[in-house]
């Protein structure tokens, strides 16, 4: 008895001899909460180096879609291009989610908007994520980038401003920071939030029939993923359509 | 890491996990009661006197087969479904009646009615995946009985009752700060039977009406049809209809509110099902967080109009409430009310922080024109909600989802008003009138649909070049600056005049070039400056801001070292202004001046944003 205190405390796990051919394992099992349900624009990033883990311990379909999993392509994509099924890399991913071995963030691009959460102050107040940010978005090969210039960029994200807008304004202090991953840690770590926008039809006539996809529950990363057509072209058609407002959140 | 092998083919199932929120009442929802049980204990032993929801007794116990479950049995089924790894089942877990329904009511009289060396404490017991929770009660032994109108046979010797137990049976897995609410409301229901069993025997009554019915169904049985005796009891037993009351109660709305024997009133509430935003709640601890840090620059804003709000109230309430009920308003900060309402201000905040705690009101920033609002993230901004039905009745005219969409950008109360100030053409276009805006603004605020955003500063300056590394060993500034402490609410100290620098105040304007500064004048207030700022800067941060072209005005490098503590990037701009009493203007035209020492930026206050979106 005393051995499966002793070493379920220490270790969670304990092996009980009980006579010579029998022995019993124990292991405790950590209950996570469930994960959310992955969508097919949702992009996953590990949240540790990825050669830390052997992948011969995990599945086949996890293994496949291993190398495609960047942070930067999203989950339609990885499907497509590591030709497996989408439900199976959506399950794939909720599974690596469970483990806490990747986050989910949003598609990057250029004309995306973003704003600071309260948690941005961290930046400065937490030493450890200061380090950890740092390292993770300074560009490759230059001086490690200040505190200052970070914290700049990560406050000069505002709704209305896009990345392309940052990068235009801030240009001096981008100088040693990679914009893209800088966005990725910022979500990665909620310091910015991605705000997404949704279209929805507000005026009708009565004989057409009622919005399918503008009914301001679908984003824009949903709409284009689900039909195909890009960001660019779906602005152009809505921008122009006056029965429809746009709203960002 | 495998995945399940029994899962199969995944081709409809998008996800392997079961979805909590379809299920969220039937089965698994974590914060309602799975039965309420009465028990007592005396003379004649342990009895089990109540329980809801009674179990369904098979048609005809007679004849049962092998394989049919006998409903007294202890329930063992829940071990056979378990996977060979120790996995979690893929069948749909066990319901919760089917939980309790397991323990017969001869076993929940024995574990549930304690000996009583364990009253008037908590009682608490986990049996597999079923939590036990009460407040054993023991009840005096009268030496005289005091007979009763109704009680017809008053010579006889009557059985007394010993102790008693209001048990709540819960899921295992519920969060503790549920556990100790539903003690909590056994302890309360406990204190009323006992006072109401002291003045006339009211439990003792009740539990004899049970026993009564209990015995007569079990002799009727015979005739092969079987009823659940608990069932019978309910129409004859007020205290029976009680305990199912409070049972629903907690299941659906959260909260109760009894009249025990048609005379105490028992009232609870349950947080966990009052404050919640689509499927999450917010924990009692994070609210409580939060009310303990509301200021006086804060407003209360009530969730529901005045006259149903006061039509809920007790008629023994307290006063103070009603009057604050009266004069509370969306403009009015907690300071003014505490004047209009002739309340202290510390008994303004006791109000304020239960009205929130029983989800009538929030806590925000009151409402004036220079307030930026925007869309919150987990607004519900859908053509078809049930939230855009409401608006457009009352508001005929307007259509929710249009409304929303002008606050997709931070936008303050004052570009609705002159067009010629809006950003863009789409605001010129709607000319909604000041009065409805600010209707339209609490009712959206109301259903937590928008967020505020004020201004924080921080102060970061920039590196050295010659010496890097340097600048990354100094503690961030937070650490540094010890400044004042402004985190607990005093009525006294915020908002006067008296409570900022008096030398600033009365000095004359200093002409001095910063080098005097700098060697350490004789004045005072060169002094207290130079020191303020030695103690918490650097040498080389110090220097920069020296430096800086506006830091050559001593009025405002003065202001500049007065506010330094603030420029954490914890205080908001309208703090600054009300605890230092300045003006909005004066403080942006300062950060202006100084910016190349402090970055600016804007986001939700996180002490009260908690009450638009729950915690992470």
């Amino acid at each position: 008895m005393s051995t499966l205190l002793e070493d379920l405390n220490a270790t969670g796990a304990c092996t009980l001899p009980i006579d010579e051919s029998n022995t019993i394992h124990l292991k405790l099992i950590q209950l996570r909460k469930d994960p959310p349900i992955v969508q097919e624009y949702d992009v996953p990033v590990f949240t540790q180096c990825k050669d830390h883990f052997i992948k011969s311990q995990w599945d086949l379909t996890t293994q496949q879609i291993l190398p495609y999993i960047d942070g930067f392509r999203h989950i339609q994509k990885i499907s497509a291009e590591a030709d497996v099924e989408l439900n199976l890399v959506r399950i794939a991913v909720q599974n690596l989610l469970y483990y806490g071995v990747v986050t989910l963030v949003s598609i990057f691009q250029y004309s995306n908007v973003y704003c600071t959460t309260p948690k941005v102050q961290s930046l400065i107040d937490d030493k450890s994520i200061q380090e950890e940010c740092l390292n993770y978005v300074t560009k490759q090969g230059q001086k490690r980038a200040s505190l200052r210039d970070v914290f700049q960029l990560y406050c000069g994200l505002s709704p209305g401003t896009t990345v392309r807008d940052l990068c235009s304004r801030y240009s001096q202090q981008l100088q040693r920071v990679d914009e893209r991953r800088l966005i990725q840690f910022g979500l990665m770590k909620c310091l910015i939030r991605r705000l997404q926008k949704y279209p929805v039809k507000v005026i009708r006539d009565e004989r057409s029939r009622p919005p399918r996809l503008y009914t301001g529950c679908h984003s824009y990363d949903e709409i284009c993923c689900k039909t195909g057509i890009t960001y660019q072209e779906l602005d152009e058609r809505l921008e122009n359509d006056p029965n429809i407002v746009v709203c960002w959140k | 890491m495998m995945l399940n092998p029994s899962v199969g083919l995944p081709d409809d199932r998008k996800s392997l996990y079961p979805q909590s929120q379809s299920s969220a009442y039937k089965c698994g929802d974590k914060t309602s009661p799975i039965s309420v049980i009465l028990v007592s204990s005396g003379s004649r032993g342990n009895k089990l006197l109540f329980r809801y929801p009674y179990q369904k007794v098979a048609e005809c116990p007679s004849s049962l087969s092998a394989k049919q479950r006998n409903p007294y049995v202890l329930n063992t089924s829940g071990d056979e479904l378990d996977d060979q790894d120790g996995d979690s089942r893929e069948q749909s877990p066990l319901t919760d009646e089917q939980l309790v329904a397991g323990f017969s009511d001869i076993v929940l009289s024995t574990i549930l009615a304690t000996k009583s060396d364990m009253c008037g404490k908590k009682f608490e017991l986990k049996i597999d995946n079923v939590r036990f929770v009460g407040h054993p009660t023991l009840l005096q032994h009268p030496p005289i009985i005091q007979v009763s109108k109704t009680d017809p046979s008053p010579k006889r010797e009557m059985p007394t009752m010993i102790l008693f137990n209001v048990v709540f049976a819960l899921r295992a897995n519920a969060d503790p700060s549920v556990i100790s609410c539903m003690h909590n409301l056994s302890r309360r229901i406990a204190i009323a039977l006992q006072h109401e069993e002291r003045r006339c025997q009211y439990l003792t009554r009740e539990a004899k009406l049970m026993l009564a019915v209990q015995e007569e169904i079990t002799t009727t049985e015979t005739d092969g049809s079987p009823q659940s005796p608990f069932r019978q009891i309910l129409p004859k037993c007020k205290l029976a209809r009680d305990l199912k009351e409070a049972y629903d109660s907690l299941c659906t709305t959260g909260v109760v509110r009894l009249h025990i024997n048609d005379w105490l009133e028992v009232s609870f509430c349950l947080p966990h099902k009052i404050h919640r935003i689509g499927d999450t709640y917010i924990p009692p601890e994070a609210l409580e967080r939060s009310l303990k840090a509301i200021r006086p620059y804060h407003a209360l804003l009530l969730l529901e109009n005045e006259k149903t709000l006061l039509s809920q109230l007790p008629l023994d309430c307290s006063p103070a409430l009603i009057r604050l009920i009266k004069t509370c308003s969306a403009v009015k900060n907690l300071q003014q009310l505490a004047q209009d309402a002739d309340l202290a201000l510390l008994q303004i905040f006791q109000i304020a922080a239960h009205l929130v705690y029983w989800g009538k009101a929030i806590i925000i920033y009151p409402l004036c024109e220079n307030n930026v609002y925007m869309l919150s993230p987990h607004a519900n901004i859908c053509l078809y909600s049930p939230l855009a039905e409401q608006f457009a009745r009352q508001f005929p005219g307007h259509d929710l989802p249009s409304m929303l969409a002008k606050f997709s950008l931070p936008v303050s109360l004052a570009e609705f008003r002159n067009p010629l100030e809006a950003p863009t053409q789409e605001f010129a276009a709607l000319l909604v009138n000041q009065a409805q805006l600010i209707q339209m603004v609490v009712w959206m605020l109301q259903r937590r649909l928008l967020i505020q955003l004020h201004t924080y500063v921080c102060l970061l300056v920039p590196p050295s070049e010659d010496e890097p590394g340097l600048r990354d060993e100094d503690p961030p500034l937070a650490a540094r600056v010890g400044g004042r402490s402004l985190s607990t609410p005093s009525a006294l100290s915020f908002g006067s005049p008296t409570s900022s620098d008096d030398m600033t105040l009365t000095s004359p304007s200093m002409e001095n070039s910063s080098a005097e500064l700098l060697t350490g004048g004789d004045s005072p207030l060169n002094k207290r400056m130079t020191e303020t700022l030695l103690a918490s800067l650097s040498e080389h941060e110090r220097q920069f801001i020296l430096n800086i072209p506006a830091a050559q005005n001593p009025e405002d490098l003065r202001m500049f070292a007065r506010l330094l503590h603030y420029f954490r990037g914890h205080h908001h701009l309208e703090e600054i202004m009300y605890n230092e009493n300045m003006r909005r203007s004066q403080l942006k035209t300062l950060f202006d001046k100084f910016r190349s020492v402090l970055v600016v930026t804007n986001h939700e206050d996180p002490i009260i944003s908690i009450f638009q979106s729950p915690m992470d």
